[in-house]
């Protein structure tokens, strides 16, 4: 038995179907959930990003963003929180309440269609991909839990302009007695 | 940018850390979950130590394969495994090949090692 986030015993029995119904769900949704950087593409993020990587690239002082900071400009920030509604966060808090409680990330896969620009807001998109176990690993079981998001920039003529995509896998695992 | 062929070799490039590059990256791409910067919190949790987040690994492969091919090298992908952790005072070392270059994109396999064993491996995808 493991514990509900009330305090409701769930049985064991029949929890990957509960888990796979869940799932089923949250991935019917789509791209449920969206959030809007905090800040346009900047010179100054883009140059903290630059000293901290210790990468001298002319090319990303004159106005382009290094592609693989698309992820950066829609981090949530310091003391905030994702869309409650975030598909990730609902099938991972899903399966905690059902016993997974540890999360690794295993698997990044970002794709790029163009580089944005300094002065252009990005928006992205989430929705919840796929989700696979109960699989036994080095780590202890678990199901993989796989999100996509996908990047945009809004145009003044209604467009959104897709510029970059992400295939992110996460383990949720139940971790292994210490010895 | 070089003219990419399967089969070149990237020469390696090691990267000593230390907690200084773990916190300057995590925070120069806006993660500020603790185990990236607060080393009783990691321990806590069951780590030796802070450890490299994910955006930086992205960061630091997007670096490794550009200042090889060249400043104006145009990414159109990077697909990443994460494995052993990357901690202060280890050392993260890449090497990589360029495997195909087919339909105007070169695919270049990249590793990067700690002393747990591999920390990244993946490809990464470039216009050609």
């Amino acid at each position: 038995m493991t514990e509900g986030p009330a305090g409701t015993a769930r049985p064991v029995d029949q929890r990957h179907e509960r888990i796979m119904a869940e799932a089923e769900r949250i991935e019917a949704l789509g791209e449920a959930s969206e959030s809007v950087a905090p800040y346009e593409v900047n010179q100054a993020t883009i140059g903290t990003w630059l000293d901290a990587m210790g990468y001298d690239n002319e090319r990303f002082r004159q106005g382009e963003a290094p592609p693989s900071m698309a992820q950066v400009w829609t981090m949530p920030g310091l003391g905030r929180r994702r869309p409650p509604e975030d598909p990730l966060s609902r099938m991972t808090e899903f399966l905690t309440d059902e016993g997974y409680t540890a999360v690794l990330g295993t698997n990044c896969e970002q794709s790029y269609e163009r580089y944005v620009r300094v002065g252009e807001l990005l928006r992205v998109t989430s929705a919840l991909d796929s989700v696979a176990g109960p699989k036994r690993t080095a780590m202890g079981e678990g199901y993989f839990v796989t999100s996509r998001n996908t990047w945009y920039v809004d145009h003044p003529d209604g467009r959104s302009e897709k510029v970059a995509t992400m295939l992110f896998r996460v383990l949720k695992f139940v971790p292994r007695e210490r010895p | 940018m070089r003219t990419l062929e399967p089969g070149q070799v990237i020469p390696e490039w090691s990267l000593p850390m230390t907690p200084t590059t773990i916190v300057s990256t995590a925070i120069a791409t806006r993660d500020w979950q603790d185990v990236h910067h607060d080393r009783d919190i990691a321990q806590a949790a069951g780590s030796k130590d802070i450890f490299m987040n994910i955006l930086t690994t992205n960061g630091l492969v997007e670096r490794y394969v550009v200042d090889w091919a060249g400043h104006d090298a145009e990414l159109k992908g990077i697909a990443i495994r994460l494995g052993a952790p990357a901690h202060p005072y280890d050392t993260l070392t890449f090497s990589g090949t360029v495997t195909s270059v087919d339909d105007g994109v070169a695919t270049i396999d990249v590793v990067g090692r700690v002393s747990l064993g591999d920390h990244v491996t993946g490809t990464v995808r470039v216009a050609v």
